[in-house]
């Protein structure tokens, strides 16, 4: 996949500070932050044009109850720059690599629902999860054999599901249950 | 705390087509602080998100804020 940027940081960085500044100090979190273009990774999932990057003393707070205010300031951050929803994964907050190895580990646990999956015969369902996470363990359940994913569930409860292929349909592409999520065109919906 | 109001009007302006039209009214009570959210009728939407995600976000800052500075805020947004 190629590393085309849409979204620079010269451009963003000004509107960033100005959203972001206020927040943090009326809410007396002691926290630094540092806006940057996201690395370069070979990689198809979070490729982000624009990083913002989090440490100082509060960043626990942060990243506390799965890094719920992390997540929250990225969202508001997100909807202040009226990002199509196509276009939120170009925007990353992250502080202490959670965002990094938050996607191994939902790649680690999508290859473990599968081989769970196969073995057993029976369905997998994941705890519910942001459209993002959900949309790593279908990229990451895409090369899985035997298994498909769909998500399942609305608003914050959406949950990936795992299910067996049976055997003799293997080869054949699985239609999908229910209809697709607008905006998606993926064979499963993030 | 004149603050917590001050931050629900900056996000809720900053998020809306129509910032003049955002109002915030601080309810202070015992134990909460409630934060009454008014935006015009067409940017309800924009203050509530998807599936009330953007709302939850706000509250989650309000969480935040409250327990640095010891006092629980809530967010109601009027329709």
């Amino acid at each position: 996949m190629s590393v085309r940027r849409k979204y620079s940081v010269t451009q963003l960085r000004p509107r960033i500070e100005r959203f972001l500044r206020p927040i943090l100090q009326r809410c007396r979190l002691r926290l630094r932050y540092e806006i940057t273009e996201g690395p370069i990774q070979d990689r198809e999932w979070e490729n982000p044009d624009v990083l913002v990057k989090f440490s100082g003393p509060d960043v626990e707070l942060l990243l506390e109850n799965k890094a719920e205010l992390l997540l929250a300031l990225e969202h508001l951050t997100i909807q202040m720059l009226r990002l199509p929803s196509e276009d939120h994964e170009r925007i990353c907050f992250d502080a202490n690599d959670y965002r990094l190895l938050r996607i191994e580990e939902l790649r680690l646990s999508a290859g473990a629902a599968a081989e769970r999956v196969r073995r057993s015969g029976r369905p997998y369902q994941f705890a519910p999860m942001t459209s993002r996470e959900r949309r790593i363990i279908h990229l990451a359940l895409r090369d899985e054999p035997g298994v498909r994913s769909e998500s399942q569930g609305v608003g914050a409860a959406r949950r990936v599901v795992v299910y067996p292929i049976p055997s003799e349909q293997k080869s054949r592409p699985q239609p999908t249950l229910g209809s697709p999520s607008p905006g998606t065109t993926a064979q499963s919906a993030p | 705390m004149a603050g917590m109001k001050q931050l629900v009007e900056d996000i809720a302006k900053a998020l809306v087509d129509i910032p003049d039209q955002v109002s915030v009214r601080e309810v202070q009570g015992e134990q909460v602080t409630v934060l009454e959210l008014k935006v015009a009728p067409s940017d309800l939407g924009k203050v509530i998100g998807k599936q009330g995600r953007t709302a939850r976000s706000i509250r989650t800052i309000l969480g935040a804020a409250g327990m640095k500075l010891n006092r629980r805020f809530t967010l109601e947004i009027l329709e």
